[in-house]
């Protein structure tokens, strides 16, 4: 675990801090506390990283350019926040967790647990995925994506109006965080549920889901008949 | 030029041609304004007296100036006529002549006069009632001197009016009408003066204390020179004052000012009936539409001004409780209760003078919290707190300086408070993770000048342009509401970190 935490308040960061290093024991590879946004900005471009920490008001600053940044990134973002009212905003645009302040270790264990067991979480309000585009963040709305595609590290976003986007979390991330309204219905790919026409078989027992817009997209073996089960 | 000197008697006789006999039992009646004591001849035949011709001298003045007698009905057939005057004019035998006669029925000549009198009365009761009641308005708040001004000018058009219609109700001997006539020149003097005066301040224009001066001097001057001519100095004080109102109006139109185009208006309305009805009915007409205007402008001001101490409560209100919101904000309490649960989780000796800090910073911030100003003193007892509190939180060095404080000087509660906040949340600790803050104060003749200053590393903030943030439209909000615009604020960076300057102006 590769883990940043971006906090101004020297005494909750080094609260922070330590209950990480307690938590991830020794599964926590390097741990780093950052207090301004400009810094941050630049140390989640340059780094490795699995986990961030993120405080949304740093030195009067609201962090919406940082939650844009940081969520459009591979890694999952875990919001630590004195304003519970943006937890709705944190969550539509994606982020694994919200932790109000004040808080204690278990609560951030429960954070953390969402990132490490790759446990589904039932996240209804997300709305957006942050891409990059030419070097700058967009928004790409949820109801506009039709399925994923694994690309390696990266997942490419097919969209209603046949563009495609690449994202640069991973497939397995964007499960967890779409799983409301999306499935995984083959190690490559994630479909919105709601856009599949038909579940049919072709040969060689071949399991094939067509969708709305007539693409065909395969079925795992295993998953069909959990799919099938879902979809009915 | 005394026509018939030492109040000797003479004879006027005036040929009347009746058109048309009286109704039976109605006589015709006659009324007379004629300065001097006579005796009234019809046709001949003695029909009244009004004192003592030709004994003026020796016995005291007697009768009056307005008189109506009848005539005899058998005197009154078709045809012509003489009325003759045995007369004597001892007090102003240059004012030889008849002002005034009329004939028509007896009774009619008695009750139109007295109806006439009765709406005047109702109509002068108006003004003085008004009058009284702007009085107290004034003297309810002394700063209102428009209202004070509108008071005396219906006070003064009462008195006019009181006097103009005098004649029917008080018996005025002719050596005394110069009273009379004095009282009403008077009275449209100072009317001639207070209504300019009024406009002035309801719609100021540059100079307009050296304009009002001069417009005095010039009503002084028409008031002066031919001043035994009433008449005409009346219509020259009206004409003058029309024209200055006039023209301050017309200034008023150009800026905008409420209610200046009704004030002009009005006052070309009444050049206008000036133009098609007597001098008396137009003089009446046009100060009544003038004063209703003056009172209009006036409810336009109350009401601004209602509004405004509406808004003013408003804003105290939203003030105090902003500043109330301080310590209860959640970027403030949510992350303090967080540090404090971490420091007595892992130092419970140092929670506790945590604790005891935040205490001091509530119960501080609760003794001003409904106060526009407090003194100083308590102000920086409230930052020294403050700084106690983030010391825990931050855990930087913070030190406070102060040079120059008179701890008795008031400010609004929170101002200082709130660029210290500014100052901790947009700073980063020197190399020797301490931040500075210097408050320093001096007194001039002029203002008074608070330099707030931080010795920090300021923060680059990610937008180019640092946004006014609410915690400065505080500062301004109170210094507004207790200085008016009095005041200037100034926010920079300094090579040290962060400037701010409060001047205050007296």
């Amino acid at each position: 675990m590769n883990v940043l935490i971006v906090e101004d308040e020297l005494r909750i960061a080094k609260r922070i801090e330590r209950m990480t290093r307690d938590i991830f024991g020794s599964t926590l590879q390097s741990l780093k506390h950052i207090n301004t946004l400009h810094e941050a900005l630049r140390h989640i471009e340059n780094s490795e990283l699995d986990l961030v920490l993120l405080d949304l008001n740093l030195n009067g600053d609201n962090g919406f350019d940082l939650l844009t940044k940081a969520v459009s990134e591979s890694f999952h973002t875990i919001v630590i926040s004195a304003y519970k009212n943006q937890a709705i905003t944190a969550f539509e645009h994606g982020v694994l967790d919200f932790v109000p302040k004040p808080f204690n270790q278990d609560r951030l264990a429960q954070a953390f647990n969402r990132a490490t067991s790759k446990e589904k979480i039932e996240n209804s309000k997300i709305r957006f995925l942050g891409i990059k585009k030419k070097g700058r963040m967009q928004l790409v709305p949820i109801e506009d994506i039709i399925y994923i595609k694994g690309a390696g590290v990266y997942t490419e976003l097919f969209l209603t109006d046949g563009r495609k986007e690449l994202h640069d979390k991973s497939l397995e991330k964007l499960e967890q965080l779409l799983s409301y309204s999306f499935e995984r219905i083959h190690k490559s790919y994630l479909v919105k549920m709601s856009e599949i026409k038909e579940i049919n078989v072709s040969s060689g027992s071949k399991y094939m889901a067509e969708l709305k817009n007539g693409e065909r997209i395969p079925i795992g073996r295993t998953k069909y008949k959990d799919i099938k089960a879902k979809w009915l | 030029m005394a026509l018939v000197p030492d109040g000797q008697i003479f004879w006027s006789r005036t040929k009347i041609d009746i058109l048309k006999a009286p109704e039976t039992l109605k006589p015709y009646g006659l009324r007379l304004e004629v300065y001097g004591e006579y005796e009234v001849f019809w046709d001949g035949v003695l029909i009244g007296k009004n004192g003592n011709p030709g004994q003026e001298a020796d016995l005291p003045p007697e009768g009056k100036l307005w008189t109506t007698f009848t005539i005899p009905a058998h005197l009154t057939n078709a045809g012509e006529h003489v009325m003759a005057l045995r007369l004597s004019n001892y007090y102003y035998p240059d004012h030889i002549g008849n002002y005034g006669l009329k004939i028509d029925y007896y009774d009619d000549l008695l009750t139109d006069r007295l109806i006439q009198n009765s709406y005047m009365h109702i109509f002068a009761g108006a003004f003085l009632i008004t009058a009284i009641y702007f009085l107290f308005l004034f003297l309810g708040n002394k700063k209102e001197y428009p209202a004070l001004i509108f008071s005396i000018s219906c006070l003064l058009f009462f008195g006019l009016t009181m006097t103009h219609f005098v004649k029917t109700t008080v018996p005025i001997h002719y050596s005394l009408h110069v009273v009379r006539l004095e009282v009403i020149t008077s009275l449209m003097f100072g009317i001639s003066f207070l209504i300019p005066l009024y406009f002035s301040m309801q719609f100021p224009y540059p100079k307009w204390k050296l304009f009002l001066g001069i417009y005095a001097a010039i009503l002084l001057f028409i008031f002066s020179i031919e001043h035994h001519l009433f008449d005409l100095t009346i219509l020259n004080m009206t004409l003058s004052l029309l024209l200055f109102s006039l023209c301050i109006a017309v200034f008023g139109v150009y800026k905008k000012a409420k209610g200046a185009l009704l004030v002009l208006l009005t006052l070309l309305l009444c050049i206008f009936i000036r133009h098609y009805v007597s001098l008396n009915i137009s003089l009446f007409t046009g100060f009544s539409l003038i004063l209703l205007n003056m009172l209009y402008l006036l409810s336009l001001r109350i009401k601004e001004q209602r509004l405004a101490y509406e808004n003013s409560l408003v804003q105290s209100t939203r003030l105090r409780l902003e500043l109330l919101k301080k310590n209860i904000q959640p970027h403030f309490l949510m992350n303090t209760l967080t540090s404090l649960i971490d420091w007595i989780e892992e130092a419970p000796k140092k929670g506790v003078l945590f604790i005891e800090a935040l205490a001091k910073e509530f119960d501080l911030l609760n003794q001003i919290e409904n106060q526009t100003l407090i003194p100083v003193s308590q102000e920086i007892a409230l930052c020294r707190a403050h700084l106690e509190i983030m010391e825990y939180r931050k855990e930087v060095n913070y030190s406070w300086e102060e040079e120059g404080i008179n701890p008795e000087q008031k400010i609004p509660p929170g101002i200082l408070h709130t660029l210290l906040e500014n100052g901790i949340t947009h700073s980063l600790p020197l190399k020797d993770n301490s931040i500075k803050f210097k408050l320093h104060f001096e007194s001039s003749a002029d203002y008074d000048c608070y330099t707030f200053l931080t010795y920090a590393e300021i923060v680059k903030q990610a937008s180019a342009q640092r946004q006014e943030g609410t915690g400065l439209k505080y500062i301004k909000a109170r210094l507004t509401e207790s200085y008016h615009d009095q005041w200037e604020l100034t926010s920079e960076p300094a090579h040290h970190g962060w400037k701010n300057v409060i001047k205050i102006y007296r």
